[in-house]
């Protein structure tokens, strides 16, 4: 497992893509800033021209229980799209540049390639989370926002955690089909699809049944008067991770790879 | 003696098409074994199924005299291979695509991949990330990456793509010099019969999915078949001549007469002798042999 995810390691290293997921997460929490100092002083704003003259910005208050929801409201949303984009770059670029075929017939079994390339996603999803947060705590400070707390800061923090991880596991279905598809494309219209879904069918109510709502309304993007997704709806999120790692294990096990 | 590759009625369908049928191959140590057949023929998905990345729709395949099926690994530590185009990470350095296949394999040290860049002559390449080369030279990294752990079998699929005349001269003295030094077997295919003929000790041809015959590659010659080529100012008078003296010539495309009867063969004097008395003397007389590709399409066309 050490020498799989050393090679897995390096693989990412040498790569472009964590710079562009890194940047992502460094813009949304920039984003963030920007709303937290638009709603200090909206006048501010108009004179600045940072909204326009007859544009009003709502969504709470100027303060850290708000800064961190909308972080981990971006965790939940940009969340899946990024790192879908792990997951999609970690597996369907064996099949895409035609690597996958050195993986198949070595004494380092398929399954473990499979589950370094998890382990690597997982630390890489919790880097970022790790990223946003201390910008988050960083642009916050420069804000002054008001409302700093131990208690506040913990359950932000943790909310955002909790967010990524949830998000994180959900992206592993991307993971089978990358691989399944033999591809980036495959990957990304799962991805695509699960993000539209997750919008409508939380819009329709019907969130905490549907696992790639889960993050979202965990995070209070819904609204307070929406319902909170509740143990059923995480567990839900759990068995869909479970299900994404053991179905792209078995694949890679048993698949006829012929292309 | 055990076999290293050892195959029955190793069968792969998808849906109708039957890409390899009922085959049987049976391989021993220290052979170089060349599977011939045009494309499509069957060659990449039996080495594929030999590799445990096609799972057989019946049949089964022993390797190293461990059963290849899914999860089943026992033998891959001690199997180098290539299939079909080389492939590398693109942003990784040669020495870096290396040291991971070295890493997969579990080899400690960075001698391993050392050796293998300087065997391969990869030395100037080493730093170079694998975007860059050429083919000839993603051809040789792939070449490096199944030689790294010094495999006892060694199943290449297309070995000499992309390289040029002394590259591929190159390879085949290393792959000999593997068999023949240090024992290693060898299976590789190839749609090129002179590169298999040049190389293999025992050649296998494949054709629609099927092992339609197996040969010594000492025994080669004796399957070309031999004719007599002859020339004449007055070709018809020849043709007519050789017919009254019992021969049985044909008039070939290139405007001679082709007799490819064993006594003609045998005896071209008799051939002359025939032509002088006729009054139509022969202005060329020539005992040809079927050349390697005339073979090998009469064999896949039988």
């Amino acid at each position: 497992m050490i020498n799989a995810l050393a090679t897995e390691i390096l693989k990412a290293r040498r790569s472009h893509v964590p710079w562009v997921t890194a940047v992502a997460f460094t813009v949304a929490a920039a984003v963030g800033g920007l709303f937290m100092f638009i709603l200090q002083d909206q006048d501010r704003a108009r004179s600045l021209g940072l909204i326009g003259t007859k544009a009003a910005l709502v969504g709470g208050e100027a303060d850290w229980p708000t800064y961190f929801a909308f972080l981990a409201q971006t965790t939940a949303v940009g969340g899946m799209l990024v790192f879908g984009l792990v997951s999609v770059w970690l597996f369907g670029r064996e099949f895409s540049q035609n690597t996958v075929k050195d993986l198949l017939a070595l004494p380092t079994s398929r399954t473990t390639i499979v589950a370094a390339k998890f382990v690597v996603a997982l630390a890489w999803c919790l880097i970022l989370a790790v990223q946003l947060v201390l910008l988050g705590l960083l642009i916050g400070a420069v804000l002054g926002l008001p409302g700093w707390s131990g208690e506040v800061a913990a359950s932000g923090v943790a909310m955002i955690a909790a967010t990524a991880v949830m998000t994180m596991l959900l992206t592993t279905p991307v993971a089978l089909a990358s691989s399944v598809g033999r591809g980036y494309l495959p990957g990304v219209g799962v991805m695509m699809t699960a993000v539209f879904c997750a919008q409508v069918v939380a819009a329709l109510g019907y969130g905490q049944y549907f696992p790639w709502s889960v993050p979202a309304l965990f995070s209070g993007l819904a609204g307070p008067d929406r319902v909170s997704p509740g143990l059923f709806g995480v567990l839900l999120v759990v068995l869909v991770g479970a299900a994404g790692v053991a179905a792209t294990a078995l694949w890679w096990r048993n698949a006829d790879q012929d292309r | 003696m055990a076999p290293v590759i050892e195959a029955r009625g190793l069968t792969k369908r998808y849906a109708t098409v039957v890409a390899v049928d009922e085959l049987d191959l049976r391989i021993t140590a220290g052979e170089i074994y060349g599977l011939l057949g045009l494309n499509g023929a069957g060659k990449t998905t039996t080495i594929r199924m030999l590799l445990g990345m096609v799972r057989p729709t019946s049949g089964v395949v022993r390797v190293l005299g461990a059963a290849v099926r899914p999860g089943a690994q026992a033998a891959w530590s001690r199997v180098g291979y290539l299939v079909e185009t080389p492939a590398a990470y693109p942003e990784l350095t040669v020495r870096e695509n290396l040291a991971v296949a070295a890493r997969l394999r579990a080899l400690r040290g960075s001698h391993h991949v050392d050796e293998v860049i300087e065997r391969l002559r990869l030395t100037a390449y080493a730093g170079q990330s694998a975007r860059t080369l050429s083919l000839g030279n993603a051809q040789r990294l792939g070449l490096a990456k199944a030689l790294l752990h010094k495999p006892d079998l060694l199943i290449l699929d297309e070995p000499a793509n992309g390289l040029d005349p002394a590259g591929v001269a190159e390879i085949r003295d290393l792959l000999r010099e593997l068999s023949q030094e240090h024992g290693v077997t060898v299976v590789l295919s190839s749609h090129i019969l002179t590169e298999v003929t040049r190389l293999a000790t025992r050649i296998g041809v494949i054709h629609r999915g099927r092992l339609v015959r197996e040969l010594e590659a000492g025994d080669l010659t004796a399957h070309l078949r031999q004719r007599l080529s002859v020339s004449a100012r007055d070709l018809e008078a020849a043709e007519l001549a050789l017919i009254a003296a019992g021969f049985i010539p044909i008039r070939s495309a290139a405007d001679d007469l082709v007799l490819a009867d064993a006594r003609a063969v045998r005896e071209p004097d008799a051939v002359a002798t025939a032509l002088v008395a006729a009054g139509c003397p022969p202005t060329r007389l020539v005992v040809e042999q079927d050349d390697l590709e005339t073979f090998f399409l009469r064999v896949v066309e039988a």
